[in-house]
């Protein structure tokens, strides 16, 4: 699928689980797909150091309910991280590599302070993803739209794609000086849209939670630490896609033939992966 | 001291929890709240100095961006202040979790006697609101006063020092345990110690048990080990093990079943054996993808060479019908521990869902324990955060309003799980137990929680029901738990492997030791919740969470390490002998010693008499209704019925793509917005190959015959699957009954042996259509005691008896999810055929129902006719040769031509005289009757010679036409247009009842 996938040395990736994260198969998946050998590794191995992040080029926080999200989504997972690895995840993002967080791991993310990185301050909590104004958890497809002037590794070459949202704590929120800092700096990588890629305009349910300014995703300036509330990892197969039956329908009608390629979900890890 | 931390949401930011009260009691009560917000409070029962305080607070519990928090209480405007907290003893997931984080910030761990409780006040504003709409709102929205404690307070009795002051649900059991020995000097006596202690014992059972405690080899053995008359812990394990939840007396009981004004009484000796267990035995020799079933928690199939699927459902109506949340989370979390203790342990794929309660807008005079509304709000959240938060998909899920709900609801929950078919070496779905292997328990601690649970569920819902047996699951601490069995299974470090749900240990330690032939338990070993537990209460405690392994000597470290490493604590409480006895000490003194065959041994088969009365005979017609002139009126006043309608706010609540294996949602179509036929996943994510899986519901039927609610519920799953590109010949059931009792009583039970032969009639048909069809069934469960007796407007009660229901879950192979299909129309001009024949079938129906009727000619399943047309269905999919397939299900073709239209977002012209149907049908019956056997599909014009050529000579009509003027335009007899409706205004029909609900 990518040159990657046939190189003698393959790029290395961590995927974190335990503590109630679930995303983490089809995160490790994602990432083989796309060319990386990935291994899914516990949190408390990382603590223990019996893996070393030094092993690694690029390193996922994925989705789930790490602590049961019971005191905000990915607090208690960043306050674990933070007090009990030393500074190895700021050395691992001051290394040059790669930092995505999903979801539950987008939430680690700005707890940590890692997001959004202004000034290369990788400690400060200035932005948080809170309750859906809809109330409630919600699981659907967003049409998304990638901020082609940010410095996003893992959006590179990718305009309008759609992807699904599960979350009940996606609500971007910060100050407006930080909204409009995130937006010159060119780090609000992705925005929830309408079908047509137009700008969803804080209207539910195109915009699904309410999040300001529609961010679905930023990045840090360098553009090498990424966090998102959509599933990148879910799209790992065409037949995932809500219409695909409709799509794949209207492809044979027309002679022509659909599924091989990439999707837009992998296409975010091979553009990690092509990195290196 | 105490300390109290209270957050909330910063001013300016939208409180959406709030705002959710503030609709409910509009929505439910017309009271006019102006504004809402949710203060969240943590109550710290611990050492702590200021700055250890201060770095909690700005740390862990308050987002610097979005909330403010202060250890005085916040400074609120609100006319009334509602406080809501946990019970003593209840499970408080987040407090739990906030003593973890405690722990990870400060390194201070919780010290005897310490607590970390969390609660919340809800700060309310508005005009004229009453200390009486408080209550209202306090004890009908926002606590349930079985888990829950709750406090009022106005703006003038509120101290802005004080707050809500100190409250700590600590529970403080001061009591010493003892193991108390029963006198059995007589039946009567031993009776009445079991109604005493709440055992149940079935008075049938109560000499057996008395003659062998009096027995003189028992006796004397019982004496080498200090015993003489039996302990209370033996006791409670016998009502536990004989209760009909964990022993299935009725399915294994005997019934005399006789037709009135037929004489002769055909005798059948245990419905499981002859309806359930005989013919899948017989459908095992057949198929040999039918890997392992009806031992193990969960059935196993074979998914592909390398991989099983495992699959089981389950109920957990008492304790949902009490506190509906807590029982619907602790019964998905429940279920999903079977396929993980199934073989040496599944990793769980998903789950499904389906709700059966009283009208949402009931208004008449009974006073069930929870209004219907509410009820339904909580065992939808329930099985919301317990799938969502264990990170397992609910891609299917059905609900069910019917007013013989309100006595009892149902809540069915079903796991699927995949093992490998060899992990370290060994199939996977074999397990045992030998002599010197440890007995160790992992997950959660032992509590008060769950005693007496299972004893309880078999009994009638009543004011004199336990409360204790409703728990709050926990999926943090099992899905924890599921990564780390299932790592210690692929390392080889698991011999056995059983969930502890019903029974608690009682069950799973006696069970698991059947293998090796006993075991010795140290009770004194078992982690609590708290002290001043009875040893029987550890014994039979069904505190949740908790797994129940085998693991040898050798293996013990490596387990230890592995359980530290996942944070699951795991504790040896005892070892697996020969000894054929069931040996229990507590510190060193033998505290129970029973044989382990005991429950073998001549207990008497429960009996019943089962008296069939035909629906003639019961007085049953087809109802005089003359023909509607305005059939499309019909059409969209039943889209909009409450059991047809769109139910998109729930289905969206849940997270059905975690795992990245979703290939067919829960709602499918151009505007992804209508229910799909079934659910297909991608369980092994480097494959194609797809799992199956559809549960129908059609107790409606049962008013007339429940023969024939069976063979329809079982013909409508297995549609449902060759509907999304299942193979016929791979196709797996899961049996869930949930009956009234049927036990028969002159006045507590008059209708008993009515039920009794429903019960039966619905087994035969079972057995006939499973057989017929070649589905083996997988897994079952049944669910008896769906009765209440609900308050009335005179201080009286009347008994509402549930209808006999039966929800049967159908999983299915495809063999390359490329070929699945959905029921969405696809492009205008495409063929619509019908597939099946439509008769005279309105009994029972949605229409009917409608107009109030019930009437008397039930569909009927003929598979003999069926299976030819399923086999071409089956090749028109593999084949590509169907653009879009819809099963016809209940509503008939009226309402599956709409949904199948709405779908597609296209027009649809349909002439029903050209279907083939049984003789001359009028138009209303050619519309919605619910005849069996049904399909409707497009085809595209290039694929209309192969696709008729297939269904040449079958019984298969092309009606019609898709269209793109966006009508639903359908002509019945003598060439009159009887609909003739815009597809999007059925669609808005169809979604507004539920429509505004999020």
């Amino acid at each position: 699928m990518t040159s990657q996938a046939t190189q003698a040395e393959p790029i290395r990736a961590l995927v974190l689980c335990g503590y109630g994260l679930n995303c983490d198969h089809e995160t490790a998946h994602a990432l083989e797909l796309a060319g990386a050998r990935a291994d899914r590794v516990h949190i408390n191995s990382l603590i223990d150091g019996s893996v070393s992040l030094d092993d690694y080029r690029i390193m996922v926080f994925v989705g789930g309910f790490s602590w049961g999200d019971d005191h905000g989504a990915g607090v208690i997972q960043a306050v674990r991280m933070k007090g009990r690895m030393g500074d190895s995840l700021l050395d691992f993002v001051a290394a040059g590599k790669l930092v995505m967080g999903i979801c539950n791991g987008f939430q680690v993310l700005v707890n940590l302070g890692l997001l959004p990185g202004f000034d290369g301050d990788y400690r400060r909590r200035t932005v948080a993803l809170t309750y859906n104004d809809c109330g409630n958890f919600r699981d659907q497809w967003v049409h998304l739209r990638a901020e082609t002037a940010s410095p996003c590794v893992f959006t590179q070459g990718l305009t309008h794609l759609e992807l699904p949202v599960r979350h009940g704590e996606g609500k971007f929120y910060a100050s407006p000086e930080i909204i409009d800092r995130l937006g010159a700096d060119g780090q609000i990588a992705l925005k929830y849209a309408g079908a047509d890629g137009s700008p969803a305009g804080g209207r539910f349910p195109n915009n699904p939670n309410g999040s300001v300014a529609d961010i679905a995703g930023i990045c840090d300036p360098t553009g090498r630490v990424f966090g998102l509330m959509p599933h990148p990892e879910s799209f790992n197969h065409w037949t995932t896609h809500p219409d695909w039956t409709r799509i794949c329908d209207r492809a044979r009608r027309e002679g022509r033939s659909v599924g091989d390629g990439p999707t837009p979900g992998t296409q975010m890890f091979i553009n990690a992966v092509n990195y290196f | 001291m105490p300390h109290r931390l209270e957050i909330t949401l910063r001013p300016d930011l939208l409180d959406a929890e709030g705002e959710g009260v503030r609709r409910k009691a509009r929505d439910y009560f017309g009271l006019t709240l102006d504004r809402v917000r949710t203060v969240h409070v943590v109550t710290m029962d611990v050492d702590l100095n200021t700055e250890q305080l201060e770095a909690l607070r700005c740390e862990v519990f308050t987002n610097p961006v979005t909330q403010i928090s202060s250890y005085a209480p916040l400074d609120l405007p609100f006319d009334w202040c509602v406080w809501v907290g946990c019970r003593p003893g209840v499970r408080d997931n987040p407090g739990a979790t906030a003593a973890e984080a405690m722990e990870d910030l400060l390194g201070v761990g919780l010290g005897p006697g310490e607590g970390v409780f969390t609660s919340r006040r809800y700060c309310i504003g508005g005009r004229d609101l009453t200390e009486a709409d408080m209550r209202q709102i306090a004890a009908e929205l926002l606590a349930n006063d079985i888990i829950q404690q709750w406090r009022v307070f106005s703006a003038r009795d509120w101290h802005g020092e004080t707050g809500i002051g100190y409250i700590l649900p600590k529970v403080m059991l001061n009591h010493t345990p003892t193991v108390t020995t029963i006198a059995t000097e007589s039946d009567a006596a031993l009776q009445a110690v079991s109604d005493q202690r709440n055992l149940a014992l079935n008075p049938a059972d109560i000499p057996t048990i008395r003659s062998y405690f009096l027995d003189d080899r028992v006796r004397t053995e019982r004496a080498a080990v200090g015993l003489c008359d039996p302990t209370d812990i033996e006791l409670e394990y016998i009502s536990q093990a004989r209760s009909d939840h964990c022993n299935h007396n009725t399915f294994g009981g005997l019934f005399r079943y006789r037709e009135t004004g037929v004489g002769d009484t055909e005798i059948i000796d245990s419905l499981f054996k002859t309806c359930i267990e005989a013919p899948t035995l017989a459908l095992q020799k057949e198929k040999d993808w039918v890997v392992s079933v009806l031992w193990d928690n969960a059935g196993v199939g074979r998914f592909d060479a390398d991989h099983h699927y495992v699959v089981t459902g389950e109920t957990h109506n008492s304790p949902s019908n009490m506190e509906a949340y807590g029982g619907a989370i602790t019964g998905i979390v429940g279920v999903y521990r079977d396929p993980l203790g199934t073989g040496r342990g599944s990793k769980l794929l998903m789950g499904s869902y389906g709700f059966c309660v009283g009208p949402r807008d009931y208004d008449g005079p009974l006073r069930p324990r929870l209004h219907p509304r509410r009820l339904l709000d909580g065992v939808i959240e329930g099985v919301r955060d317990g799938g969502n938060k264990s990170g397992i998909p609910t891609p299917f899920g059905q609900v069910l309003f019917h007013h013989g709900y309100l006595g009892k609801c149902l809540v069915f929950v079903t796991a699927l799980g995949l093992m490998p078919a060899i992990s370290a070496g060994e199939p996977t779905e074999q397990k045992k137990t030998s002599p010197g292997e440890l007995v160790i328990m992992c997950g959660g601690r032992v509590g008060k929680d769950g005693i007496h649970g299972v004893t309880a569920s078999s009994e009638t819902y009543s004011e004199n029901t336990p409360a204790g047996h409703v728990q709050i699951g926990d999926p943090y601490t099992q899905k924890k738990m599921h990564d780390f069995l299932l790592e210690a299974r692929d390392r080889g470090l698991i011999r056995f492997v059983t969930d502890n749900g019903g029974g608690g240990l009682s069950s799973s330690v006696g069970e698991s030791a059947r293998f090796s032939g006993g075991c010795v338990v140290e009770l004194d070993k078992i982690p609590l919740k708290y002290d001043g537990l009875d040893q029987w209460e550890i014994w039979i405690s069904e505190s949740q969470e908790r797994m129940t392994v085998a693991v040898a000597p050798g293996d013990l470290d490596a387990f230890m390490a592995l359980s530290a490493r996942h944070a699951v604590e795991s504790t040896v409480i005892g070892r697996y002998t020969d000894s054929g006895k069931l040996h229990i000490t507590w510190k060193g003194t033998t505290c129970a010693y029973v044989d382990m065959d005991l429950l073998a041994r001549g207990f008497p088969q429960w009996d019943f008499d089962a008296e069939w009365i035909t629906p003639e005979l019961r007085g049953l017609t087809e109802p005089v209704l003359g023909r509607p002139a305005d059939l499309g009126g019909v059409l969209a006043d039943m889209l909009a019925r409450p059991n047809i309608c769109s139910k998109e706010w729930i289905v969206r609540q849940y997270d059905h793509e975690v795992q990245g294996t979703s290939v067919i949602k829960p709602l499918v179509g151009k505007d992804r917005d209508v229910p799909s036929d079934g659910a297909v996943i991608r369980p092994v994510l480097k494959s194609c190959r797809g799992l199956a899986f559809s549960q129908a519901l059609l107790p409606q039927y049962s008013a007339i015959d429940a023969f024939h609610m069976t063979a329809c519920t079982i013909d409508e799953a297995l549609r449902r699957l060759l509907a999304v590109g299942a193979r016929l010949d791979e196709i797996g059931g899961v049996d869930n009954f949930c009956w009234p009792s049927i036990q028969y009583d002159p006045a507590a039970n008059p209708d008993g042996k009515f039920k009794a032969a429903q019960l039966v009639r619905a087994c035969k048909a079972l057995r006939e259509t499973c057989l017929a069809y070649g589905v083996p069934l997988l897994s079952g469960k049944d669910s008896m005691y769906v009765d209440g007796h609900l308050a009335g407007p005179y201080g009286e009660t009347r008994k509402v008896s549930g209808p006999e229901t039966l929800m049967f879950s159908a999983t299915g192979i495809v063999e390359d999810v490329h070929r699945c299909t959905t029921s969405d129309v696809k492009a205008p001009g495409d063929g619509i055929y019908v597939i099946g024949t439509t008769a005279d079938e309105l009994g029972g129906s949605e229409y009917y129902e409608m107009f109030g009727y019930v009437g008397v000619h039930v569909p009927r399943v003929v598979p003999d006719a069926f299976i030819p047309l399923y086999r071409a269905v089956e090749t028109a999919v593999v084949r590509g040769l169907v653009a879009s397939v819809h099963g016809v299900y209940r509503g008939g073709l009226g309402i599956h031509l709409a949904l199948c239209a709405m779908g597609g977002g296209l027009g649809m012209d349909v002439d029903l005289t050209r279907m083939v149907s049984a003789g001359a049908l009028r138009d209303d019956t050619a519309l919605f009757s619910e005849s069996a056997g049904r399909f409707v599909v497009t085809v595209a014009p290039d694929r209309r010679k192969v696709f008729e050529r297939l269904f040449g000579g079958l019984a298969c009509a092309r009606v019609g036409e898709v269209t793109d003027n966006g009508r639903l335009k359908v002509t019945g007899a003598a060439g009159r247009r009887i609909v003739d409706a815009g597809v999007s205004d059925l669609k808005a029909c169809w979604q507004a009842p539920f429509g505004d609900l999020i």
